[in-house]
């Protein structure tokens, strides 16, 4: 399927996609459009609109489009509802629900900041939560402690 | 110049080679190696040995060795000063010294993970790191809800939208049988014969009924909609209870005057009187 939603994405609309192309449709496409043209878009590509209000995939009261996508699917990985939480705070401006909330929004603002094609910043952006999801998945009760010579 | 560091980097052997080549040395190359081949090798190489203990280059007390060459090369940059305390909270596990620092730590931690080249590494490491000071330079006090009366918005249309589909969901039959409920409230309506004249399964019909009739079964309903009924025709005077009670649908006044008792906690004449001017 075709997704599409408004351009210059800094959280929701990189999460989603990775959310979506790991566990609900592998061959998923994303396209980015001026906020204005995303339904019209949308009805022409055949398109499923998403993180946009007035589409089914949008931010449900204090939940983000990622979350929906969770509930929707029906998806229960540990590590994905912990990236949830992550992306939440990231994305609603909700530092306090999770540590890393903080971290993931300043790297995610300056993804943007620095790339400003949107298709190159997805890219980059999917690295990032096989990144997130790695950490969550394998490492994440490690400790970073610097011992000298070792 | 040539840099070596201990192989596997996460943090600060990537936000040192960052800020060396974006602040110090815009040639470096850098080079990651088995722990116990450092020194040999930075001898081998004529390459600067750091992050390793026993060299300049490294931590002091609770500093890190990004914090050691802002020190040494005297960095002002003022991205670089905000980031410095984000990688020394993310590098010696002291979270509480930024708040971005852990996030900085799981994502590093998740792409060394994922990533076994260092050299690979080091590359997403560069990216990362410029990234990190795009946000300390020029971003660091914007948040991402501009508004606060966005959310708001958001969630009133989206509500709306709600409204709208659970409207277009309600069946066509609904409101037929409303109008005749209402029509012929005076007669001895029942479920099964509203059913064949709608052409629905009755036991279907009884079954859904309460979902579209403000939560009431069909008794329920008929019995609130006769009351509604009646109380209406009480503000005309010209009635007796007795007419009303059949125009109503009750099969006697006492019966009427039971149910009416029921749904309103008072009975019709001492209702009547209350309510209705004379």
């Amino acid at each position: 399927m075709k997704w599409i939603t408004r351009e210059r994405p800094k959280i929701d609309r990189i999460a989603c996609p990775w959310l979506i192309k790991q566990f609900v449709d592998k061959d998923a496409e994303f396209i980015y459009v001026p906020k204005e043209l995303a339904f019209a878009k949308a009805a022409e590509l055949n398109a499923i609109p998403y993180d946009i209000p007035g589409a089914e995939y949008t931010h449900e009261g204090e939940y983000c489009t990622f979350d929906y996508i969770v509930k929707k699917h029906r998806l229960s990985d540990p590590p994905i509802l912990q990236i949830a939480t992550i992306v939440r705070g990231a994305d609603t401006d909700r530092f306090d629900l999770a540590p890393q909330a903080a971290g993931l929004w300043a790297i995610s603002a300056g993804l943007s900041h620095n790339y400003s094609n949107d298709q190159e910043m997805l890219e980059i952006g999917i690295r990032l939560y096989d990144a997130l999801y790695s950490w969550a998945k394998y490492v994440q009760n490690e400790k970073h402690n610097w011992k000298p010579g070792n | 110049m040539k840099w070596i560091t201990r192989e596997r980097p996460k943090i600060d052997r990537l936000a040192c080679p960052w800020l060396i080549k974006r602040f110090v040395d815009r040639e470096a190359v850098f080079i990651y190696v088995p722990v116990d081949q450092v020194f040999p090798l930075a001898e081998i190489e004529d390459a600067i040995p750091f992050d390793i203990a026993g060299v300049e280059y490294t931590h002091y007390d609770d500093q890190c060795t990004f914090d050691y060459i802002i020190r040494k090369h005297k960095i002002e940059d003022a991205g670089v000063l905000v980031m410095a305390p984000i990688v020394r909270g993310a590098d010696t596990d002291r979270h509480d010294l930024a708040s971005q620092a852990s996030g900085l730590w799981a994502i590093s931690a998740g792409l060394a993970y994922n990533e076994t080249d260092d050299q690979a590494l080091l590359e997403k490491g560069m990216m990362l790191y410029d990234v990190l000071h795009s946000w300390a330079k020029h971003l660091q006090h914007i948040k991402h809800t501009q508004q606060p009366s966005e959310h708001q918005l958001i969630e009133i249309l989206r509500r709306f939208v709600q409204q709208e589909k659970d409207q277009q969901k309600i069946p066509d039959w609904v409101k037929g049988l409303k109008e005749i409920i209402q029509d012929q409230i005076d007669t001895n309506l029942n479920l099964k014969q509203l059913s064949e004249e709608l052409d629905i399964n009755p036991s279907y019909l009884s079954r859904v009924f309460s979902r579209y009739f403000e939560n009431r079964s069909f008794g329920e309903y008929v019995r609130k909609q006769r009351i509604d009924k009646a109380i209406e025709l009480m503000q005309t005077p010209s009635y007796t209870l007795t007419e009303i009670a059949y125009l109503t649908g009750f099969s006697d006044h006492s019966h009427f005057a039971r149910i009416f008792k029921n749904e309103t906690g008072q009975n019709p004449s001492s209702y009547r009187k209350k309510t209705v001017k004379k």
